[in-house]
Formats: C-alpha cells, sequence, structure tokens
C-alpha cells in the first residue's frame, strides 16, 4: 500500500511540476486567465457587500454570515479546480486515444484521468480567499472549536462528493465518448452554492440537498460553523460521500470494463 | 449576401442537431437564472422594493438578462483564436468573402436557437413565479428594446472579434479573452442591475460601452429610461458600435498583414 501511495504521489508531483511549468511558459494567457478569476472573485464578494448597504439580512443571514456561505463555497469549489481539472480534457483524452496510454502505464487510469492536471493559477486564487475567510471567523463571534473541526471536515467531505461528480463525468467521457458539456453543467448548477441554500424554494431545496447535493458541498460547512446543522445532518452528509464515492468508483471501473479504445 | 445565407442556414442546422449540447448548455444558463432568481427573492423578502425596482421588476430583470445573455454573449471569440493559433484561418482568407460577415453568419444562428430556447424558458419561469412579471404595454417600448439589443450583441460581436484579433501577434490570448469576456459580463449587467453598485463605480462604467450591452436593455424593458432619453442613449449606443467596428477592422487589417500562418 505504502509502495503504490509513494508511486502516485511521485508521477502527480511529476505531472503537477508539468503542469506548473507550462504555465509559467505560457505567460500572457495564465495572466489573463488569473486576473479573470480574481475578477470574478472581487465582482461576486463587492456584489454582497454592495446588497448589504441597503438591506440588514438576506434570507435571515447577515453579511459576515452571507459571505461565510459565500466564501465556503469558493474554498470547495477551488479546491476542485486545483485537484480534479484533468476532467475538463477527459472526453479529448478518450477521443484521442491518450486514454490507452494511460491503461498501460503502471499507474491509476483514474488518478492520470482526474487529478493529473493541476491548476496553479487556483492556488493563487485560493490564497485571498483563505486570507477572508479568515477574516470572517475573526468577525464571528467566540466559537467552540468543534464547531471549526465540524466546518472543516464538512469542507472536505464537500470536495470528496466534488471528488465523486468528477469521477462520474470521466466515467461517462470513457463510456460514451461524448458528454464533453457534462463538467461544465455541473460548474453551471455548482453556481447555485454560491448563495445560502436557504434563499431557494422548497422544492430547489430539496433538490440541491437529496437530488444534486450542491447544498451537502457548500452550505452544510457553513451552517455547521454556525451551528444551524444538527448531528443528524451531518451524519446524512457523511453518509452521502461515503454512498457517492463507492458508487463513482463502481462507475468508473464498469466504464473502463466496457471501454474498447475509440482511437488508434 | 446569398452565402451569409448558406452560411446561416448550414450553422443552424449545425446547431440543432447537436441537440444534447444544446440541452445542456439551456439547463447550465437554466441553473443560474434560478440561482438569481432565488437571491433577489429572498433579498426582497417582504419590502415592496429595493434600489427603486419593485418585485415584478426585479423579478423581470433577472428573466430579460436571462434572454439577453443567450442574444448578446454568443460570440465567435474562442473560435477566431483557434482559428489563427492553427492556422486554418488561412482556408477563409482565400476564398471570397469576408470573415466577419461569414463569423456573423454563423453568430447570428447559434443566436437564433439560444434565443428562442431562452424566450422558453422565461416565459417558463415567468409562469411559475409567484410574484409576477412585468410586461411593457407600449409598443415602442418593445422596439426600442429590440434596437437595444441588435446594438449589444454586435457590440458584444465586434469587441470579441477585437480582442480574439491578438491572436495574430501572440499564441496566449485565450487568457485575455477570457479575462475580458468575465469583466464585461458583470460590467454590463449580466449578473445584477448596476444600480447596486457605488455611485463612483457606475460612472465610470457609463464611460464605456459596457452598460449598454445588458442592464441599458433591461432598463428600456422594464421602462426606467423616458422614451426620448432611451433615443437619445441609443444614438450613443450606436456611436459605440461605429467605435468598436472601425477598431476590429483596424486590428484585423494590421493582424492579417503579420500573420505567418503558423500551424496552417
Amino acid at each position: 500500500m505504502s509502495a503504490f501511495l509513494k508511486l502516485h504521489a511521485r508521477v502527480w508531483l511529476r505531472t503537477a511540476s508539468m503542469a506548473m511549468q507550462a504555465q509559467l511558459t505560457y505567460r500572457l494567457g495564465s495572466f489573463g486567465f488569473l486576473l479573470g478569476k480574481m475578477i470574478r472573485l472581487l465582482f461576486f464578494f463587492a456584489f454582497v457587500m454592495a446588497v448589504f448597504n441597503h438591506v440588514e439580512t438576506v434570507a435571515g443571514y447577515s453579511l459576515v454570515e452571507t459571505a461565510l456561505f459565500f466564501l465556503t463555497f469558493n474554498v470547495v469549489d477551488m479546491i476542485a479546480q486545483i485537484f480534479f481539472r484533468g476532467v475538463y480534457g477527459a472526453r479529448r483524452t478518450v477521443t484521442e486515444g491518450d486514454f490507452d496510454f494511460y491503461l498501460v502505464q503502471p499507474c491509476s487510469p483514474l488518478m492520470r484521468m482526474v487529478c493529473s492536471s493541476v491548476d496553479f493559477l487556483d492556488i493563487l486564487t485560493l490564497v485571498p480567499v483563505l486570507a477572508m475567510v479568515g477574516m470572517v471567523f475573526a468577525r464571528l463571534p467566540a466559537l467552540e472549536w468543534t464547531r471549526y473541526a465540524a466546518y472543516g471536515l464538512l469542507t472536505l467531505n464537500g470536495v470528496a462528493l466534488v471528488f465523486a461528480v468528477h469521477v462520474i463525468v470521466a466515467g461517462l467521457a470513457v463510456r460514451t465518448q461524448e458528454l464533453e458539456n457534462a463538467i461544465w453543467i455541473y460548474r453551471d448548477v455548482m453556481f447555485m452554492g454560491k448563495f445560502p441554500v436557504d434563499v431557494y424554494a422548497k422544492p430547489v431545496r430539496w433538490a440541491l440537498t437529496f437530488g444534486v447535493p450542491i447544498a451537502v458541498m457548500t452550505t452544510f460547512p457553513a451552517k455547521a460553523l454556525l451551528g444551524l446543522l444538527s448531528p443528524a445532518w451531518m451524519t446524512y452528509a457523511f453518509a452521502l460521500t461515503g454512498a457517492a464515492a463507492a458508487f463513482s468508483l463502481w462507475f468508473w471501473l464498469d466504464c473502463v470494463r466496457r471501454y474498447t479504445s475509440s482511437s488508434s | 449576401m446569398k452565402k451569409y445565407r448558406i452560411a446561416y442556414s448550414i450553422a443552424l442546422q449545425e446547431t440543432l442537431q447537436r441537440r444534447s449540447t444544446l440541452l445542456m448548455d439551456r439547463l447550465g444558463g437554466f441553473a443560474i437564472v434560478v440561482s438569481l432568481y432565488s437571491f433577489w427573492n429572498a433579498l426582497l423578502g417582504d419590502k415592496p422594493s429595493f434600489l427603486g425596482y419593485t418585485r415584478p421588476e426585479m423579478l423581470t430583470y433577472v428573466l430579460v438578462i436571462n434572454v439577453l445573455r443567450s442574444f448578446v454573449f454568443t460570440g465567435r471569440g474562442w473560435q477566431l483564436v483557434g482559428e489563427i493559433s492553427s492556422g486554418r484561418i488561412s482556408s477563409y482568407l482565400v476564398r471570397p468573402l469576408s470573415y466577419h460577415g461569414y463569423a456573423l453568419a454563423l453568430d447570428l444562428a447559434q443566436k437564433t436557437v439560444h434565443a428562442a430556447s431562452s424566450l422558453f424558458e422565461v416565459s417558463l419561469l415567468a409562469w411559475l413565479v409567484s410574484g409576477g412579471v412585468f410586461l411593457p404595454r407600449d409598443p415602442a417600448t418593445w422596439i426600442l428594446f429590440s434596437c437595444a439589443a441588435v446594438l449589444s450583441s454586435l457590440i458584444f460581436f465586434f469587441l470579441e472579434m477585437l480582442v480574439s484579433s491578438l491572436a495574430f501577434w501572440t499564441s496566449e490570448s485565450g487568457g485575455p479573452l477570457f479575462c475580458f469576456e468575465l469583466f464585461l459580463q458583470f460590467a454590463a449587467g449580466a449578473f445584477f442591475p448596476l444600480d447596486v453598485l457605488p455611485e463612483n463605480i457606475r460612472r465610470l462604467l457609463s464611460a464605456t460601452p459596457f452598460p449598454y450591452m445588458v442592464f441599458f436593455p433591461a432598463r428600456v424593458f422594464l421602462e426606467k429610461v423616458p422614451h426620448a432619453e432611451a433615443l437619445r442613449l441609443l444614438g450613443v449606443e450606436a456611436a459605440w458600435l461605429c467605435v468598436v467596428i472601425l477598431a476590429a477592422l483596424a486590428l484585423w487589417r494590421q493582424g492579417v498583414k503579420s500573420y505567418a500562418a503558423e500551424g496552417g
């Protein structure tokens, strides 16, 4: 097991290093992408701040609390962008035949497909987000350490759930060689996680908790920190992630088993 | 003119043929509308109005921006970047047609399908929402809105062409284009009405063509701009269009001179 992990860590470090070198070579392009990501973050943050110049609360949440939801969404989303970026090119990897090479390499094809492309620009964007999370923490009343622990664990749980979604999308690419847009639908639906799930109507809230669990990924951690999430919901969140991870891995293996090579 | 009509017709058929891609595109856009709609709905709460927008007006703003996003923000910038970088643009340069005219015909086909789909989505949402929507009774408003939307769409098309033409000089123009598109969407009011922003930022933005692309047509639709003032602003919008067209064509001519058919 240790040798397996060491091997994959080495492969990941090598591919991550190559990705970083490519981004450093592509200076103007990388700068443009980085600036764009910063603009998106700052504009939305400015929007939330500006809204609270005119109102006291939104769906019962104050500015600091709304900022916490928004920033938690960004933390989960950016970590996923940093580590699971490979899925965005999954269809191309399959149709151009590169996936055949992944299969003959002594390394997990899932790791190669999902995790081998690291977006360092998102690491740079994550730094101000984490700083802002720290500022929000400082403005909250004194909380027990268990709340922070629950926040941390549920944020990691959210990332694991996002990973499961990415694995399913990668599996779809292997099985169908199509559905290029599946990951973009996820991105657009994920937009709904920018706001606390309480702003949505009941059926939408239900769908975001049990159907496409964006709420579990982004709203639950912030709610746990604010003391608004019961232990039963926390259990549900961890159980859902466990089930989703198990299903996604089974689905991936099944897709690989049926794969018959799509290119020479 | 006939060749552009044929290009439009072929592109229309192609867009309609890729139904799953279209469906997924629309589904993602729909999620964003539901999200923004719910946020504004929660923000309004029991209040009769916010920043001078009544509930039906604010909800209509969200629905109108969905239509405008589909009609305005479907350019050919990324295709142009790809065609220049790969050298495929050479095959267009030797044909007896204007590249801009050809790209405009293809863009128009995409706009036709997306605008029709967005109208369907908006009608569905308008039927579902409880707060009601604002529909202008004066036919002149509809005419002014349509003119503003057409001009916005053309401004976006040529602005995107302008930024994408950087690909003639650098293979890294994707970054600046990404940054430009994100900035433009916020500065145009495609996520929230610009009234939310502080006065000095609003004044700064009003000196650019961006607010004319979504914010102005949406306000015309909501009859927030008197007709005489709307006509004057349409004149300003038309002037911006002329400036952008001239700049795009000038940069294009310079770009073609320095084009080395790399990769072609």
